[in-house]
Formats: C-alpha cells, sequence, structure tokens
C-alpha cells in the first residue's frame, strides 16, 4: 500500500478528506424522496412523529399562552382593594 | 394525483402563522406584565414559542425548496423581491433613530449646555474599539463575498472556512460591543445623548445577532449540502441581510461615534 510517493506525501500533509470520514454525507436524496412521498401529508408533518409532537407541543403552549394572558388581563382590570 | 399547470408555490395549510401571531401577543403581554408586576411568565412563554414557530416555519422553507422542489425561477423571483423589500423596511426602521439623533444633536438645547456631546458626558473614543468594530465589520464583508465565490465554484471547503471566518467576526464584534457596553462611563439614562446613543446602537447589536444565526444557519445547511453552485437563495438573503448591518454600523460609525464626539 506504501508504495507510491504521492501517497506518502497527502498523508504528511494531511490533505485526506472524504465526506464520510468528516461525518458528513449527502443526504438530501434521501430527504428529497421522503418529502416527495405521495401520501397527502402537508409539509409541516412530512417528516415523521417527531413533527406531530413539536407542533402538539407549539400549539399547546401558544393557546395555553393566550388564555393565560387573557387572564392576566382579566385580573390586572379589576385590582384587588386593600382590606 | 392532480398536477399544477404554472411554476408558482401553492403552499400546504400552515398552523405557523397562527402560532406566530399568538406568540407575538404573549411576548408583548408578557413584556407588560414583566415591567408592570415583576412577572416573567408571558415573555418567557411568547419567547419560547416565537422560538418554536420560527424554526419550523423556516425548517418547512428549507423542505418545500431544497427537498420538494418548489423553489422555481419565478418563485425565486418573488423570494429576492420580498427580501430587498424587508431589507428597505429595515433601512427605514434605522433612519427614524438617526433622525432621532441628528435632530437633538445638530440643534442641542440649553439644558445640554447648548452644544454636542452634551455637558457632563465622555463619549467614548472613536480610534479605541469602535474602530477595531468597524474593521472587522469591514474584513466579515470581505469574507463574505469569499464565501459567495467559492459558493458558485463549488469549492465545497472553501465555502464553510469563508463562512466560518464571516460567523466568527461577527461573533467578536458582539463580544467587543458588549464590553463596550458594559465599560462606557455613560448608560442609556443620562439623557438624550444616552437614549440615542444606546437604542441606535442596541437595535444594531440585535442586527447583528440575527444576521450572524441566519449566517450559521448557512453554515450548517451548506455542511448539509442543501446549496448548489447554481441555486442557494438562502445564502445570498443572509449576504444581503449582512452587508445592510454592515452598512448600519458605518453610519452609526461615521455620526455618532465620530462626528457626535
Amino acid at each position: 500500500m506504501l508504495r507510491s510517493l504521492p501517497v506518502l506525501r497527502q498523508i504528511a500533509q494531511r490533505t485526506i478528506s472524504t465526506a464520510s470520514r468528516r461525518h458528513f454525507e449527502n443526504k438530501v436524496p434521501e430527504k428529497q424522496k421522503l418529502f416527495q412521498e405521495d401520501n397527502g401529508i402537508p409539509v409541516h408533518l412530512k417528516g415523521g412523529v417527531g413533527d406531530a409532537l413539536l407542533y402538539r407541543a407549539t400549539m399547546i403552549l401558544t393557546v395555553g399562552g393566550t388564555a393565560y394572558a387573557i387572564y392576566q388581563l382579566a385580573m390586572a382590570s379589576f385590582p384587588k382593594k386593600q382590606a | 394525483m392532480t398536477h399544477q399547470t404554472h411554476a408558482y408555490h401553492m403552499v400546504n395549510p400552515s398552523p405557523w402563522p397562527l402560532t406566530g401571531a399568538l406568540s407575538a401577543l404573549l411576548m408583548t403581554s408578557g413584556l407588560t406584565m414583566w415591567f408592570h408586576f415583576n412577572s416573567s411568565t408571558l415573555l418567557i412563554l411568547g419567547l419560547l414559542t416565537n422560538s418554536l414557530t420560527m424554526y419550523q416555519w423556516w425548517r418547512d422553507v428549507v423542505r418545500e425548496s431544497t427537498f420538494q422542489g418548489h423553489h422555481t425561477a419565478v418563485v425565486q423571483t418573488g423570494l429576492r423581491y420580498g427580501m430587498i423589500l424587508f431589507i428597505l423596511s429595515e433601512v427605514l426602521f434605522f433612519a427614524g433613530f438617526f433622525w432621532a439623533f441628528y435632530h437633538s444633536s445638530l440643534a442641542p438645547t440649553p439644558n445640554l449646555g447648548g452644544y454636542w456631546p452634551p455637558a457632563g458626558i465622555n463619549p467614548l473614543n472613536p480610534m479605541e474599539v469602535p474602530l477595531l468594530n468597524t474593521l472587522v465589520l469591514l474584513a466579515s464583508g470581505v469574507s463574505i463575498t469569499w464565501a459567495h465565490h467559492s459558493l458558485m465554484e463549488g469549492n465545497r471547503k472553501h465555502s464553510l472556512q469563508a463562512l466560518l471566518i464571516t460567523i466568527s467576526l461577527g461573533i467578536y464584534f458582539t463580544l467587543l460591543q458588549t464590553s463596550e457596553y458594559l465599560e462606557a462611563p455613560f448608560t442609556i439614562s443620562d439623557g438624550i445623548y444616552g437614549s440615542t446613543f444606546f437604542v441606535a446602537t442596541g437595535f444594531h447589536g440585535l442586527h447583528v445577532m440575527i444576521g450572524s444565526t441566519f449566517l450559521t444557519i448557512c453554515l450548517l445547511r451548506q455542511l448539509k449540502f442543501h446549496f448548489t453552485s447554481k441555486h442557494h437563495f438562502g445564502f445570498e438573503a443572509a449576504a444581503w441581510y449582512w452587508h445592510f448591518v454592515d452598512v448600519v454600523w458605518l453610519f452609526l460609525y461615521i455620526s455618532i461615534y465620530w462626528w457626535g464626539s
């Protein structure tokens, strides 16, 4: 394996770089297949279960938060008189 | 399955405009609760839901473009117009704060001493850290241009390096400016000088942070092979925004730091 000088030089200069060595492989084609599947799922849920969980969490926090905001508004609108 | 006979993008129904609007309500009412009733629950909830909305909305745009191919030439043209108009609106936003600065500094009132900087104010030396900040941002403008050219030439390693340099310079600026804020001999409550200085530079700093975040997203997307040498509008939008942030700083430096001292 160490029969050619260029290889030695490459190792010495550390210019080896392949996508797999740096853990970055091109996964775009897989994603394209997943998101182009004709299953009628809207894009914000099409990635899988994680999408649905994140969506639900966001909805619960925003709608719940809105209810809380309105409650705080109601409380602030009728100040308690000091005894 | 029906197919469209036009090149435009008809998006799937999305919940993010609603959650975004509600998060804006939570942020504003949260600010009120924080200012007047010393409670930060609503504000934190607002910031959290705002972040969740932004993450998911823009994640979906990446899916629609890179993974589903909906960003045809005409769609991209629309996005270009959109980004340009958004940046224009930001220019006008900053114009207001520059107006305020010049209104007060061109005709200083008697209670300021009739001169600018006002009595009692020791302005920062424009030849010290502010000059360094100027060079940092100018250099970042060069590095982002290098990144763009590398991207267009298909040089993956260089585009990643140059993007990383640009982001690092942005973070360096933010750190330097934070240190300046902590060390400054005047505060935001030091009359009209303090107000104009900190509101104008403060909003600029916020935009540097937003720009740096946008660039970081571009770095992550470039690492994941999302961009091609011909189609990388997300990167171009980030670059336009970054140049805008740089230009605003140049105006701030000349007007407030230099002329205003």
